[in-house]
Protein backbone atom coordinates (compact mmCIF):
# COMPACT_ATOMS: atom_id res chain seq x y z
CA UNK A 1 0.00 0.00 0.00
CA UNK A 2 2.91 2.31 0.65
CA UNK A 3 3.83 1.80 -2.76
CA UNK A 4 0.94 2.66 -4.37
CA UNK A 5 1.50 6.28 -2.13
CA UNK A 6 5.07 6.45 -3.42
CA UNK A 7 4.24 5.23 -6.86
CA UNK A 8 1.71 7.90 -7.37
CA UNK A 9 3.71 10.82 -5.66
CA UNK A 10 6.72 9.82 -7.60
CA UNK A 11 5.15 8.93 -11.27
CA UNK A 12 1.54 10.05 -11.07
CA UNK A 13 0.40 13.40 -13.21
CA UNK A 14 2.59 16.54 -11.85
CA UNK A 15 3.77 19.91 -12.80
CA UNK A 16 6.93 19.01 -11.43
CA UNK A 17 9.16 16.36 -13.58
CA UNK A 18 8.93 12.82 -11.94
CA UNK A 19 12.68 12.55 -12.53
CA UNK A 20 12.99 15.73 -9.69
CA UNK A 21 9.98 13.94 -7.50
CA UNK A 22 12.19 10.90 -7.47
CA UNK A 23 15.33 13.27 -6.79
CA UNK A 24 13.75 14.82 -4.04
CA UNK A 25 12.09 11.63 -2.42
CA UNK A 26 15.85 9.97 -2.35
CA UNK A 27 17.42 12.96 -1.01
CA UNK A 28 14.98 13.06 1.78
CA UNK A 29 15.03 9.45 2.01
CA UNK A 30 18.52 9.54 3.99
CA UNK A 31 20.42 6.72 3.88
CA UNK A 32 20.02 2.82 3.28
CA UNK A 33 19.90 0.91 6.42
CA UNK A 34 20.49 -2.20 4.16
CA UNK A 35 21.35 -3.04 0.86
CA UNK A 36 18.16 -3.82 -0.94
CA UNK A 37 18.01 -1.10 -2.60
CA UNK A 38 14.97 0.68 -3.94
CA UNK A 39 14.78 2.43 -7.66
CA UNK A 40 14.33 5.69 -6.35
CA UNK A 41 16.89 5.71 -4.03
CA UNK A 42 19.18 4.82 -6.89
CA UNK A 43 18.13 7.87 -8.72
CA UNK A 44 20.26 9.91 -6.79
CA UNK A 45 19.66 13.74 -5.44
CA UNK A 46 22.04 15.44 -8.48
CA UNK A 47 19.46 17.98 -10.18
CA UNK A 48 17.94 19.36 -7.57
CA UNK A 49 18.74 23.35 -7.18
CA UNK A 50 20.91 24.46 -4.15
CA UNK A 51 17.68 26.82 -3.19
CA UNK A 52 15.42 23.75 -3.54
CA UNK A 53 17.78 21.45 -1.64
CA UNK A 54 17.78 23.51 1.27
CA UNK A 55 14.47 23.50 1.33
CA UNK A 56 14.05 19.71 0.92
CA UNK A 57 16.30 19.01 4.21
CA UNK A 58 14.49 21.22 5.84
CA UNK A 59 11.09 19.33 5.09
CA UNK A 60 13.07 16.51 5.94
CA UNK A 61 14.59 17.21 9.07
CA UNK A 62 12.90 19.99 11.30
CA UNK A 63 9.84 20.83 9.18
CA UNK A 64 8.47 23.22 12.06
CA UNK A 65 11.21 25.43 10.90
CA UNK A 66 10.15 25.86 7.28
CA UNK A 67 8.72 29.63 7.23
CA UNK A 68 6.97 31.43 5.09
CA UNK A 69 9.53 33.29 3.75
CA UNK A 70 11.00 30.27 2.81
CA UNK A 71 8.42 29.42 0.55
CA UNK A 72 7.96 32.65 -1.07
CA UNK A 73 11.68 33.03 -1.81
CA UNK A 74 11.19 29.73 -3.76
CA UNK A 75 7.87 31.30 -5.56
CA UNK A 76 10.13 34.04 -6.54
CA UNK A 77 12.66 31.88 -8.03
CA UNK A 78 9.65 30.76 -10.23
CA UNK A 79 8.18 28.01 -8.40
CA UNK A 80 4.46 27.68 -8.94
CA UNK A 81 2.27 26.81 -6.02
CA UNK A 82 1.61 23.20 -7.28
CA UNK A 83 5.36 22.12 -8.06
CA UNK A 84 6.05 23.56 -4.57
CA UNK A 85 2.82 21.14 -3.21
CA UNK A 86 4.73 18.19 -5.53
CA UNK A 87 7.99 18.81 -4.04
CA UNK A 88 7.31 19.28 -0.08
CA UNK A 89 5.13 15.84 -0.30
CA UNK A 90 7.93 14.15 -2.14
CA UNK A 91 10.10 14.88 0.27
CA UNK A 92 8.09 14.78 3.68
CA UNK A 93 7.07 11.27 2.11
CA UNK A 94 10.48 10.13 1.42
CA UNK A 95 11.89 10.91 4.97
CA UNK A 96 8.47 9.57 6.52
CA UNK A 97 9.48 5.75 4.34
CA UNK A 98 13.22 6.43 4.87
CA UNK A 99 12.46 6.30 8.70
CA UNK A 100 10.20 3.55 8.07
CA UNK A 101 12.74 1.57 6.24
CA UNK A 102 15.41 1.79 8.88
CA UNK A 103 12.67 1.13 11.59
CA UNK A 104 11.78 -1.67 10.33
CA UNK A 105 15.27 -2.64 10.02
CA UNK A 106 16.27 -2.12 13.06
CA UNK A 107 13.28 -4.41 14.35
CA UNK A 108 15.04 -7.35 11.64
CA UNK A 109 18.70 -6.30 13.99
CA UNK A 110 20.50 -3.89 11.61
CA UNK A 111 22.73 -1.13 12.16
CA UNK A 112 21.14 1.53 11.70
CA UNK A 113 23.43 4.02 9.51
CA UNK A 114 24.38 7.53 10.39
CA UNK A 115 22.64 10.41 8.74
CA UNK A 116 24.20 11.61 5.92
CA UNK A 117 21.78 15.03 5.92
CA UNK A 118 23.03 16.08 9.10
CA UNK A 119 25.98 17.85 8.82
CA UNK A 120 26.54 19.70 11.89
CA UNK A 121 26.23 16.66 14.32
CA UNK A 122 27.64 13.25 14.86
CA UNK A 123 24.36 12.37 16.68
CA UNK A 124 21.04 11.43 14.79
CA UNK A 125 18.15 14.22 14.82
CA UNK A 126 15.16 13.81 16.75
CA UNK A 127 12.88 11.94 14.44
CA UNK A 128 15.36 9.60 13.55
CA UNK A 129 15.90 9.04 17.51
CA UNK A 130 12.40 8.72 17.74
CA UNK A 131 12.29 6.07 15.26
CA UNK A 132 14.84 3.70 17.18
CA UNK A 133 12.97 4.21 20.24
CA UNK A 134 9.67 3.37 18.41
CA UNK A 135 11.02 0.42 17.47
CA UNK A 136 12.37 -1.18 21.09
CA UNK A 137 8.33 -1.25 21.36
CA UNK A 138 7.87 -5.04 20.49
CA UNK A 139 10.13 -6.07 23.13
CA UNK A 140 7.81 -4.91 25.82
CA UNK B 1 -1.87 27.32 4.58
CA UNK B 2 1.27 29.01 2.68
CA UNK B 3 0.06 28.14 -1.06
CA UNK B 4 -2.77 29.50 -2.15
CA UNK B 5 -3.49 26.67 -4.15
CA UNK B 6 -4.05 24.04 -1.30
CA UNK B 7 -5.23 26.89 0.57
CA UNK B 8 -7.98 28.03 -2.26
CA UNK B 9 -7.53 26.11 -4.96
CA UNK B 10 -9.31 23.29 -4.52
CA UNK B 11 -11.74 21.42 -7.36
CA UNK B 12 -15.34 21.59 -7.10
CA UNK B 13 -16.16 18.05 -5.15
CA UNK B 14 -13.76 18.79 -2.58
CA UNK B 15 -14.69 22.39 -2.10
CA UNK B 16 -18.16 21.32 -1.14
CA UNK B 17 -16.85 18.53 0.97
CA UNK B 18 -15.31 21.36 3.00
CA UNK B 19 -17.79 23.50 3.29
CA UNK B 20 -19.85 20.74 4.63
CA UNK B 21 -16.40 19.96 6.98
CA UNK B 22 -17.37 23.74 8.13
CA UNK B 23 -20.54 23.82 8.41
CA UNK B 24 -21.54 20.53 10.13
CA UNK B 25 -17.98 20.83 12.52
CA UNK B 26 -18.70 24.81 12.89
CA UNK B 27 -14.92 25.11 13.16
CA UNK B 28 -12.19 26.71 10.06
CA UNK B 29 -10.82 22.95 8.24
CA UNK B 30 -7.24 22.07 9.46
CA UNK B 31 -4.64 22.56 6.86
CA UNK B 32 -4.03 18.46 7.12
CA UNK B 33 -7.57 18.15 5.62
CA UNK B 34 -7.29 20.86 2.99
CA UNK B 35 -4.12 19.42 1.81
CA UNK B 36 -5.53 16.02 1.76
CA UNK B 37 -7.92 17.18 -0.20
CA UNK B 38 -5.97 19.17 -2.64
CA UNK B 39 -5.81 16.89 -5.89
CA UNK B 40 -6.65 13.92 -3.78
CA UNK B 41 -5.32 11.71 -6.47
CA UNK B 42 -2.03 12.61 -6.55
CA UNK B 43 -1.60 12.27 -2.48
CA UNK B 44 -4.64 12.37 -0.58
CA UNK B 45 -6.23 9.52 -1.07
CA UNK B 46 -3.50 6.90 -1.85
CA UNK B 47 -2.46 8.44 2.03
CA UNK B 48 -5.57 7.91 3.82
CA UNK B 49 -5.88 4.33 2.13
CA UNK B 50 -2.55 3.73 4.01
CA UNK B 51 -3.35 5.49 7.24
CA UNK B 52 -6.73 3.85 7.60
CA UNK B 53 -4.74 0.63 6.86
CA UNK B 54 -2.41 1.01 9.25
CA UNK B 55 -4.03 2.67 11.89
CA UNK B 56 -7.24 0.78 11.74
CA UNK B 57 -6.45 -2.02 9.74
CA UNK B 58 -5.62 -5.91 11.18
CA UNK B 59 -2.73 -5.17 13.74
CA UNK B 60 -1.59 -6.66 17.02
CA UNK B 61 -1.50 -3.17 18.38
CA UNK B 62 -4.72 -1.88 19.52
CA UNK B 63 -6.49 1.52 18.10
CA UNK B 64 -5.24 3.34 21.36
CA UNK B 65 -1.81 2.54 21.59
CA UNK B 66 -1.33 3.15 17.50
CA UNK B 67 -3.05 6.42 18.17
CA UNK B 68 -0.62 6.57 21.14
CA UNK B 69 2.48 5.93 19.18
CA UNK B 70 1.61 8.56 16.34
CA UNK B 71 0.96 11.45 19.25
CA UNK B 72 4.38 10.50 20.48
CA UNK B 73 6.53 10.21 17.49
CA UNK B 74 4.44 14.22 16.36
CA UNK B 75 5.34 15.39 19.79
CA UNK B 76 9.07 14.57 19.12
CA UNK B 77 8.38 15.38 15.57
CA UNK B 78 7.65 19.10 17.09
CA UNK B 79 3.81 19.08 15.42
CA UNK B 80 1.37 18.49 17.77
CA UNK B 81 -1.92 17.26 17.68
Amino acid sequence: MVERLVESVLAGPGQAASELRRAVFARAFGPLSSPRSRTERATGGEDIAPDLAGYIDKVALHAYEVRDEDLAALKQAGNSDDVLFEVTVSAALGAAVGRLERGLGALRGEASPPDSLSTTSSSPPVPLSAARRGGTQEQR
Amino acid sequence: MRLAAVEHGHRLAQRLKLLLIRVVSMRRVPDVVKTLFYRPEFFGRPMCDWTQAVMRGPSPWSVGERELFAAFTSRLNQCLF
